[in-house]
C-alpha cells in the first residue's frame, strides 16, 4: 500500500506550502488547492485519505466544496476542518467533519490529529524519525 | 351657571305642553345646543373684545364661571408674553379682515394652569358692519402631549435601533477581526514550527530555512498590513489623518502597484491602462487606494478571468477606473459598501476586514475627489471609478 494521501485546501499560500511541505516530510502524499473548486479538481482521479479544510474561501467555501464532494459517485473522503472562521463547531457538524482544528494551532497537534483519522500508517516512514 | 343656559321649563307652547319640535325651531335651541357642548369653548365676543357669551365648554375648559368673564377682555385667556406682543387684538383683526383666523397657543386657565388651544375666531358681520366674532376652542394639551410622547418615543426607538445596529457592527467586525488576525498568525506558528520540526528530525537545510524565513516574513508583512488599516480606520474616522500632497503622476502610482500584485497573482490577469496623469496628490495614500481596488476586484473574481485598471486625464483632474468580472453587487448594497466593517453579500467566504473601501473613500475625500461603484448586478462584475482634482482643496498640508 502507498503512502496516505491528504489534500490540504487553504486560499492562505502560506498555509497551504508550508503544511503541503511538512506533511510531505512526514511521509504522506500531499497535493495542495487554494479553494473548494480547486480541490474539486484535485481530487479527480485521486481520491484523498483525508481531506484538510479551511472554511471560508474565495470563489467555493467549504459548504459549497462538500456539497459538491457528496454529489460525487465514489465514497467522500474524511474532513478535518482547520479555520479561523467562528461557529468553528456548527460549522463542522454541518458539514459532517471529522474532526476540527481552529487556528492558530499546533503542527504536531493536527499531524496527530492527520494519523489519527487516516489510521496507522503502513507506507512510507516518516523521513528523519 | 352659564348665561346662556334655558331652562326649558321656562318657555312653554300655547298648548301648554312644549314639544321637541317647538324647541327645534325656537330661536333658543341653537343657544341651547351650543351650552351644552362640553368638549368646545363657544362663546361671543364684541367688536371691542369683550367676552358676550360663555358656554359650559368654556367654563369646562377655562376654569371661569360666566359671571366672571361676560364684559371681560379676553387678554384674560392669553399668556402675559401673548398680551404683551398684541396678540389677542391681532387675531381679532385678522379675523376682521379675512372672516376668519386661526389662533393656535399657549392659554391660561383661571387657576394660572396653561392648556393649548387650538382656536378659530369668525368675524360676524350684518350688512358689511362688524358687530363680533365667535370664537371656538379646543383643548388640544393631552393630544399635544401625547404628539410629544409619541415624537420622544420614536425618537428613543430610533436611538435604540442605532445603538443595536452599532453593537451589531462591532460584533460582525470583532469576529472578521479575529478571523482575519488569526489567519496570519497560524501561518506564523506554522512556519516556525514546521522549521524547529525540520530541525529536531536533522533535515533542516538551506532551502528549508529561505523558504520558512519568506513565509514567516509574509505573515508578518499580512500583520502589519491589518494592524496598519486598523489605526488607519480610526483616524480617518477622528479626522486626524494628514495628507502630504506633492507633484505626482498617478500612473507610476498605478504601474508601482501593478508590479506588487503582477508579482503575487499569476496568469496575467491584471490588464491595463496607464496615461500619464500628472496631479497634484499624496503618493502614499492614493497607492493604498489603487491597491485597495486592485486587491478587491482580484478577491471577487476568479482565475482566470481578467481586471482591468485604467488610469486617464480627466477635464476634473484625474480618472482611476478599477474593473472586473466578477461576482458583482446587488443595487442596493451599493451605498453600505463604503461603510465600515460593511461587506458586499457576496463576500461571505472573502477574507479581509471590509475596511479598504471606507478607508479609499476616506482618502479621495480628503483629496476632495469622489468614488464611485457601478455594477450590473449580482455576479457580471463591478466597476469602481475614482475621480481626483487637478488641486487637493486647501487644508491640508500643502507640501511646498
Amino acid at each position: 500500500m502507498g503512502a496516505r494521501r491528504v489534500l490540504v485546501v487553504d486560499d492562505d499560500p502560506t498555509l497551504r506550502e508550508t503544511l503541503g511541505e511538512v506533511l510531505t516530510d512526514d511521509g504522506f502524499d500531499v497535493r495542495v488547492a487554494w479553494n473548494g473548486r480547486d480541490a474539486l479538481e484535485k481530487l479527480d482521479g485521486w481520491n484523498a485519505d483525508v481531506v484538510i479544510l479551511d472554511v471560508m474561501m474565495p470563489v467555493m467555501d467549504a459548504f459549497g466544496f462538500q456539497s459538491a464532494l457528496d454529489q460525487r459517485p465514489e465514497p467522500s473522503p474524511p474532513v478535518i476542518l482547520l479555520s479561523a472562521a467562528p461557529g468553528l463547531a456548527s460549522a463542522a457538524s454541518e458539514l459532517g467533519a471529522a474532526s476540527v482544528i481552529s487556528k492558530p494551532f499546533h503542527l504536531q497537534d493536527l499531524i496527530a490529529e492527520v494519523r489519527r483519522v487516516v489510521g496507522p500508517m503502513n507506507g512510507t516512514a516518516p523521513a528523519g524519525v | 351657571m352659564a348665561v346662556t343656559q334655558i331652562k326649558p321649563t321656562q318657555r312653554v307652547s300655547a298648548s301648554g305642553k312644549r314639544t321637541l319640535a317647538d324647541l327645534a325651531h325656537g330661536p333658543e335651541a341653537i343657544r341651547l345646543l351650543v351650552d351644552a357642548i362640553l368638549d368646545y369653548a363657544i362663546f361671543l365676543i364684541g367688536p371691542d373684545g369683550h367676552v358676550l357669551t360663555w358656554n359650559q365648554g368654556a367654563e369646562r375648559i377655562k376654569g371661569y364661571s360666566a359671571s366672571e368673564v361676560i364684559g371681560k377682555h379676553i387678554s384674560l385667556f392669553y399668556t402675559r408674553e401673548d398680551v404683551e406682543a398684541g396678540r389677542p387684538e391681532r387675531i381679532l383683526r385678522q379675523a376682521a379682515r379675512a372672516g376668519r383666523a386661526n389662533d393656535e397657543g399657549w392659554r391660561v386657565r383661571k387657576d394660572g394652569t396653561r392648556f393649548w388651544a387650538d382656536a378659530s375666531v369668525h368675524a360676524l358681520y350684518d350688512h358689511g358692519r362688524l358687530y363680533g366674532f365667535a370664537k371656538i376652542t379646543r383643548d388640544m394639551t393631552e393630544a399635544r402631549e401625547a404628539a410629544e410622547r409619541e415624537r420622544q418615543l420614536a425618537v428613543e426607538r430610533e436611538a435604540r435601533l442605532a445603538a443595536e445596529e452599532a453593537l451589531r457592527a462591532r460584533d460582525r467586525f470583532l469576529s472578521i477581526a479575529s478571523h482575519e488576525l488569526k489567519t496570519p498568525v497560524a501561518s506564523l506558528q506554522l512556519a516556525v514550527d514546521a522549521l524547529l520540526m525540520s530541525r529536531q528530525r536533522g533535515i533542516l537545510d538551506q532551502g528549508r530555512i529561505e523558504r520558512g524565513l519568506e513565509r514567516i516574513e509574509r505573515a508578518v508583512r499580512r500583520m502589519s498590513t491589518l494592524l496598519v488599516e486598523l489605526l488607519d480606520v480610526s483616524r480617518l474616522e477622528r479626522g486626524s489623518t494628514e495628507f502630504h500632497f506633492t507633484d505626482v503622476d498617478l500612473s507610476d502610482i498605478a504601474e508601482e502597484v501593478i508590479d506588487r500584485f503582477a508579482g503575487v497573482e499569476p496568469n496575467e490577469r491584471i490588464r491595463f491602462d496607464l496615461e500619464p496623469t500628472p496631479i497634484r496628490a499624496d503618493a502614499a495614500r492614493i497607492e493604498q487606494v489603487i491597491s485597495n481596488l486592485l486587491d478587491n476586484a482580484l478577491k471577487y473574481s476568479s482565475q482566470p478571468d481578467p481586471v482591468y485598471v485604467r488610469i486617464a486625464p480627466s477635464k476634473e483632474g484625474a480618472a482611476i477606473e478599477v474593473r472586473d468580472r466578477g461576482v458583482g453587487l446587488a443595487l442596493d448594497r451599493k451605498d453600505g459598501l463604503f461603510e465600515p466593517f460593511s461587506r458586499g453579500d457576496n463576500s461571505v467566504s472573502v477574507p479581509g476586514l471590509g475596511l479598504g473601501l471606507f478607508i479609499s473613500r476616506e482618502i479621495v475625500a480628503g483629496h476632495g475627489g469622489h468614488i464611485s461603484v457601478e455594477s450590473a448586478g449580482d455576479g457580471k462584475g463591478t466597476t469602481f471609478r475614482v475621480t481626483l482634482p487637478q488641486q487637493p482643496p486647501r487644508n491640508g498640508d500643502g507640501g511646498s
